[in-house]
């Protein structure tokens, strides 16, 4: 009994015992880390897309008539490089560059004011937008039980001022 | 039989334990915190140059003024990075990307010291019309 009472030893048996706890505690805040860049990254690269694309206005029509009017390629525009922006973080990615960016819904409204279909928004100047489902690789989750790989949805719009 | 009851040092040894184990993972987390935020920042610095890159034509002291100021703001010293952009000079919608790399020293005590390499990359268009 007195060995029963005895608490010699007992932090240190508590620490061995809390270390995989502690050791996965770990693991998770370095994935979740991970993950916030890998978000930030490909929302950069929606970000960047969708600039890219806006910025490539109709010339003949706004030499004509002064009007912002995106190009008839916006959106194919868009496409291209939001592949070429997702193919800098290859390695952080679950599925290739072009498969995710074809598989992306891709909008071009070269005429404002006009009405987003799929969010219900309302722009009133030319506008290209991108909703986008992309898959990270989160290894650390999926060996934490968890899924190794982790769907995150970016959007992005943008406008020609 | 004496020497096996005797406790006297035993608080000093699994404190020493504690902190052999404790230490090591808090600074893991704090130095690979740290290296998570820098990478943000100078992915963030480089987007806005790859963009005025874009605007301005290509590889050009205002860009890299500008990508320096960025990342003097955030805390990495610009002497210590490495920046490429290419083309040096860019065309009409042509792509434009620039590259920073960096280093980041992880020290964990008890276990090791590393140098992480964090390498950012952005693309754009050529907005001039030469």
């Amino acid at each position: 009994m007195s060995a029963l009472r005895d608490d010699a030893g007992l932090a240190a048996l508590t620490t061995i015992v809390l270390l995989p706890l502690l050791v996965v505690v770990l693991a998770g805040a370095l994935q979740l880390g991970a993950i916030r860049v890998s978000i930030a990254r490909v929302q950069a690269a929606a970000d960047l897309a969708t600039l890219i694309a806006v910025n490539d206005q109709d010339d003949a029509e706004l030499a004509r008539s002064g009007t912002l009017r995106l190009a008839d390629d916006a959106a194919d525009v868009a496409r291209e490089y939001f592949a070429r922006e997702l193919e800098l973080s290859t390695p952080l990615l679950a599925a290739a560059p072009a498969e995710i960016a074809g598989s992306a819904d891709i909008a071009a409204f070269p005429i404002a004011p006009a009405t987003d279909p799929r969010s219900g928004a309302r722009y009133d100047r030319p506008a290209v937008r991108i909703d986008a489902e992309v898959p990270l690789r989160t290894p650390i989750l999926g060996a934490l039980a968890f899924r190794s790989v982790t769907t995150v949805r970016v959007f992005a719009m943008s406008s020609p001022r | 039989m004496n020497l096996i009851k005797d406790e006297r040092g035993l608080a000093t040894l699994e404190a020493t334990l504690m902190i052999a184990v404790l230490v090591p993972l808090l600074f893991s987390i704090l130095e690979f915190g740290a290296a998570l935020e820098r990478w943000l920042a100078q992915d963030a610095a480089t987007v806005q140059a790859a963009r005025y890159a874009g605007e301005l034509g290509g590889d050009l002291p205002e860009v890299r003024s500008l990508l320096a100021d960025q990342l003097r703001a955030s805390g990495i010293d610009p002497g210590v990075t490495t920046v490429t952009i290419e083309p040096a000079r860019v065309g009409w919608r042509e792509p434009v990307r620039v590259s920073v790399t960096s280093e980041q020293r992880v020290a964990i005590p008890f276990l090791f010291a590393t140098t992480l390499p964090l390498r950012s990359s952005a693309l754009a268009r050529g907005e001039v019309n030469r």
